[in-house]
């Protein structure tokens, strides 16, 4: 690969320019419009750089809104949607491919069909069922929800995952005396490793960004999360967009925090599940 | 070795008890309540048997629907793969930066739809928005393009939604392609393909696979995405022409309080998906697992 | 490999925490009395000043949790539904009039007539007692009020020497003088009307035009009337207006309009209300903040009709039935509306609240509220409306109607109106195609609810 000639060179530099520009343009432009003052958001012909950097939008947002409860509140809901749908789904997906029985296709297939009911169709019975739990108006509801749309999702990529570990890995464990759950534990888990981490970041975004569910399952103030606290300032009959902007801003910073410390795994994981064939 | 029997079972158990009660009760009520008619608000119903099917057949505005929520599903669905797998093609190459250019590039997937929207409204903004701004300096339009209006809004919808998810793909893809052997390209070039050939012959059949279930996926997800395409006509913007089959499943039952009709709707568009789904399965899995 | 066999652990270690507090939240149940609120006022000044009252209210009451929470109009509606059909209403929410009045149909909320004693029955104005009423009960109390507003450029319509409209060819003219273009490139600087492409408040706009054109929604029997005269004079009007609109109007919003009218791109709004006098304070340019510049007229009326009408924004506090604590609720009532705290709400936005009780509105303090000084043209419009009578609810033309035709939130929701302003304002169709349309539609929906006795 390294042997590019100058155009090829000038060629490759271009487009990824463009493919960064299309991606991360409007995120740079969110940022620079969160450390704008108020005069200048609204300035004509917008300029790119603040002239006169503040960070009085940032600090509006924790003055005028419960944002670290909001954020502390996503945080825990998605990570427990995360851990839950693991611990369901691995033992489900490693079930679904090792063993063999009855209907077994067949709850594949139908665990994935649970996905063609519009989600938004499913709130108002699921707010029943909450309700019949004596969950409404907690975080585990919405764990649950979470779980509930991430688990199809889940069983299918970690199948092709336990699919492409050959299971002679297993098989001489267990016949060097381990026990079939010690040799899932020490062989077959860490081999399936990067399938589960991509697996669980797939789940912590969908939880993350979820909108529709929290709005109607959560009614205290101190229980909501981010995207809500979020749309609750563009309702305002008043559009403050430097503070959403800084709100859009402080709740990208985490993700990519996390993102980048597991990148690795998720680019490295979701591949080799596909190496079956 | 497959073992037979139980034990498999017990494991997939949880995990189907927790789909079960979530979710088929809701779709279960929600088939229930499309045989009923059931103002949204109050606690009675009557059965109608399939009297909301058959008017369906018979309204324009489900058809309308049908035809707008095709026009934006096939057309999201292309984009973001064209896009998405032109992605990680090129970020397959090796050049400097590369890890940031990738991270960079995942973002959109990553922020909350609720900001992506807002993000974008704010950056097409009539009045105060980049774009008309660069448009107009630029001299490509000679005035401010009102994006939320009659003539671009689904342009604007479909611009904002591949924005979003291309990144989807491009990861997937991306993964894949980093687990392709290499002999297999030093094999081809040996044999004299070139560029072309060698993305034909060895690089899309591996991909095969990860794009199967990506496309699903992706399908199922654009046809009855809701979010994206509500929060574009808040505060602002012609829903009437993104009024997509979800967004009118909604409507019907949240706007016109017919609980029965809505659901009869969301139905309708789950059958559509699941035969939709099979013929896939039928025409393409058989391949994939080759 | 051992160091990232530790950080996954850790990772793993920090998911459990948060799945045990996520578990946590759930188990420790609140050991005090919630009462939950809901309202539509997102703003962050009336967010403020509830929650200002809700603090003064704990302090009188220990153990007792308010749980006041703002939601747009469509959000609400989702909760409420979900909340009716689990069986676990809120104590309070606001709703429109027609919300208010379908919901008393089905007997699904509770009167509140000790919250009305409490205020003192002739402390409320006269207008505020039509609403949501049944059997000598009250079942509705608006928590503030504000009319429709025509606002109007007044420096420009100076200049010209524009009187104020009676007639709707009489504003047609005004908007096509107002529209302006100085340099004739054909397309003008400053447009002569804004108006919102958005479903409720073209509603708003069709409710309250048949009223000023002398029609009406409905015949006694439920029919639709939308191919009636009034009707498609009233999608004329549309059509002859939209021309000094800017174009892409269908796609403005309510804050939209608003940004065009204090942003200098047009110079009336059809849908204006006192809340734009914030906006306006806010956003304007400085020298152009007070009524020499924005000013409001009263609307005028059709060809076949005699007098002027305004749609009044009015949502209604109500009580649910099935809810936990509805005593509470109605003590946390009593006490928005005392003057004292009921001033610090009417302040929020004090130019749209038009407070319904007599004491706070002939009080000092509320006439000394420095915007209340500002904009007393604005205010006094509304107040004529209101005295005349000429100001109904959306989609209200006899005050009957709001108990008499439970399915007009259907019709608000259907956006049936809409599509045929749309139809015929921007797709260009001939008037009396777009109303057959609506018609028919109108028709399905109305015996859809069960009300078709024609």
């Amino acid at each position: 690969m390294s042997r590019r000639s100058g155009w090829q060179r000038l060629g490759l530099g271009l487009a990824v320019a463009v493919l960064l520009t299309f991606a991360a343009f409007p995120l740079l432009w969110m940022g620079l419009t969160a450390l704008k003052p108020s005069a200048e958001i609204f300035a004509w012909p917008p300029r790119l750089l603040p002239e006169a950097p503040t960070l009085s939008n940032i600090g509006r947002l924790f003055e005028q809104t419960h944002f670290v409860t909001y954020f502390k509140n996503s945080v825990i809901v998605s990570s427990a949607a995360v851990l839950l749908t693991l611990l369901l789904a691995v033992p489900g997906a490693y079930g679904l491919t090792r063993y063999r029985f009855f209907g077994r296709e067949m709850i594949a297939a139908t665990v994935l069909f649970t996905y063609m009911f519009a989600p938004i169709m499913i709130i108002i019975p699921f707010y029943i069922v909450m309700r019949t739990l004596g969950l409404a108006n907690t975080h585990m509801a919405l764990v649950l929800a979470y779980c509930a749309f991430s688990l199809p999702f889940a069983l299918w990529m970690l199948r092709t995952f336990f699919q492409s570990i050959p299971i002679d890995l297993e098989e001489a464990a267990m016949t060097d005396g381990a026990s079939r759950f010690r040799a899932v534990i020490h062989v077959v888990i860490p081999m399936a490793l990067p399938g589960i981490i991509a697996t669980g970041i797939l789940t912590f975004i969908l939880a993350w960004n979820d909108y529709i569910f929290a709005r109607i399952l959560i009614s205290s103030d101190n229980l909501k999360t981010l995207p809500v606290g979020i749309a609750d300032l563009y309702n305002a009959s008043v559009v403050d967009w430097g503070m959403i902007m800084a709100s859009g801003l402080l709740v990208i910073i985490p993700v990519v925090i996390v993102f980048s410390y597991v990148q690795k795994f998720l680019v490295a994981g979701w591949g080799s599940g596909g190496v079956k064939g | 070795m497959q073992t037979r029997g139980l034990p498999g079972l017990l494991l997939v158990l949880p995990a189907l008890l927790l789909l079960v009660t979530l979710t088929l009760y809701p779709v279960g009520y929600g088939f229930w309540l499309s045989l009923h008619a059931k103002h949204s608000l109050f606690p009675t119903q009557t059965f109608v048997g399939l009297d909301n099917y058959l008017y369906l057949l018979s309204d324009p505005e489900f058809w309308e629907s049908l035809r707008i929520g095709l026009i934006y599903s096939v057309s999201t669905i292309v984009l973001q793969l064209v896009l998405g797998v032109a992605a990680a093609l090129l970020l397959h190459q090796s050049f400097f930066g590369r890890n940031i250019v990738r991270g960079l590039v995942l973002f959109p997937y990553m922020i909350p739809t609720v900001v992506a929207v807002i993000l974008w409204k704010w950056m097409l903004n009539n009045q105060f928005g980049l774009i008309n701004f660069g448009l107009v300096s630029l001299g490509i339009s000679d005035e401010p393009i009102n994006w939320f209006g009659r003539s671009y809004i689904m342009i604007s919808l479909i611009l904002v939604s591949v924005w979003q998810f291309f990144p989807f793909v491009l990861l997937a893809v991306l993964a894949r392609l980093q687990s392709i052997p290499t002999e297999l390209y030093d094999a081809a070039r040996v044999d004299g393909a070139g560029p072309v050939a060698r993305f034909l012959y060895v690089t899309l059949p591996q991909l095969a696979s990860v794009l199967f279930i990506t496309i699903l996926l992706r399908s199922i997800w654009m046809f009855t995405k809701f979010d994206t395409v509500w929060l574009m006509t808040q505060g602002g913007g012609a829903e009437r022409y993104i009024r997509t089959m979800p967004v009118y499943a909604y409507l019907r039952t949240f706007n016109y309080y017919e609980a029965g009709m809505g659901s009869a709707v969301a139905i309708v568009m789950f059958f559509m998906l699941v035969g939709a789904a099979t013929t896939y399965f039928f025409l393409f899995r058989g391949e994939d697992q080759s | 490999m051992k160091a990232q066999t530790l950080r996954l652990r850790m990772t793993a270690g920090l998911l459990g925490c948060a799945v045990a507090m996520a578990l946590a939240g759930t188990a420790t149940a609140q050991p005090v009395k919630t009462v939950r609120v809901w309202h539509t006022e997102t703003n962050p000044a009336s967010q403020k000043a509830v929650a200002e009252i809700v603090k003064r209210f704990e302090a009188t009451r220990p153990g007792v949790k308010i749980e006041a929470e703002a939601l747009a109009w469509n959000d609400l509606e989702g909760k409420i539904m979900a909340a009716l059909a689990a069986g676990s209403p809120p104590e309070l929410s606001h709703g429109q009039p027609v919300t208010c009045a379908a919901l008393l149909s089905q007997k699904l909320l509770l009167p509140i007539d000790d919250v009305v004693k409490a205020i003192g029955e002739s402390n409320i104005w006269e207008h505020y007692k039509k609403l949501c009423f049944a059997d000598g009960k009250w079942y509705g109390l608006v928590h503030a009020s504000g009319t429709s507003l025509m606002i109007y450029r007044k420096d420009l319509a100076k200049k010209q020497g524009i009187e104020p409209p009676k007639t709707w060819d009489d504003f047609v003219k005004i908007a096509e003088k107002l529209t302006i273009d100085e340099n004739k490139d054909g397309k003008p600087e400053i447009y002569g009307l804004t108006m919102p492409g958005d479903n409720l408040f073209i509603n708003i706009l069709v409710g309250e035009m048949m009223a000023a054109n002398g029609g009406k929604l409905f015949d006694a029997r439920n029919r639709p009337l939308f191919e009636s005269k009034q009707m498609l004079e009233t999608l004329e009007y549309w059509k002859r207006l939209a021309k000094f609109m800017p174009p892409g109007w269908e796609g403005h919003g309510y804050l939209d309009t608003f940004a065009n009218l204090y942003g200098q791109k047009a110079a009336m709004m059809y849908a204006g209300f006192g809340r734009g006098a914030s906006l306006i304070e806010q956003y304007a340019p400085e020298n152009m903040r007070n009524t020499d510049t924005y000013d409001v007229w009263r609307k005028p009326h059709g060809p076949s009709g005699t007098a002027p009408a305004s749609q009044v924004d009015e949502e209604t506090w109500m009580l649910f039935k099935g809810s936990a604590n509805p005593e509470l609720a109605k003590e946390f009532l009593a006490f928005f509306y005392k003057d004292e705290n009921y001033v610090e709400y009417i302040k929020s936005v004090p130019i749209h609240f038009f407070p319904i009780t007599k004491s706070l509105r002939n009080s000092a303090e509320y006439r000394d509220i420095p915007m209340v000084k500002r904009w007393a043209s604005w205010l006094q419009v509304q107040q004529e409306d209101l005295d005349k009578d000429q100001a109904r609810p959306t989609l209200i033309i006899d005050w009957e109607d709001l108990t008499n035709k439970p399915y007009l939130l259907q019709i608000l929701g259907s956006g049936v109106l809409r599509d045929m302003v749309l139809d015929v304002a921007v797709e260009g169709k001939p008037a009396a195609e777009a109303a057959k349309r609506g018609q028919q539609r109108a028709e399905q929906i109305v015996r859809q609810a069960g009300a078709a006795k024609w």
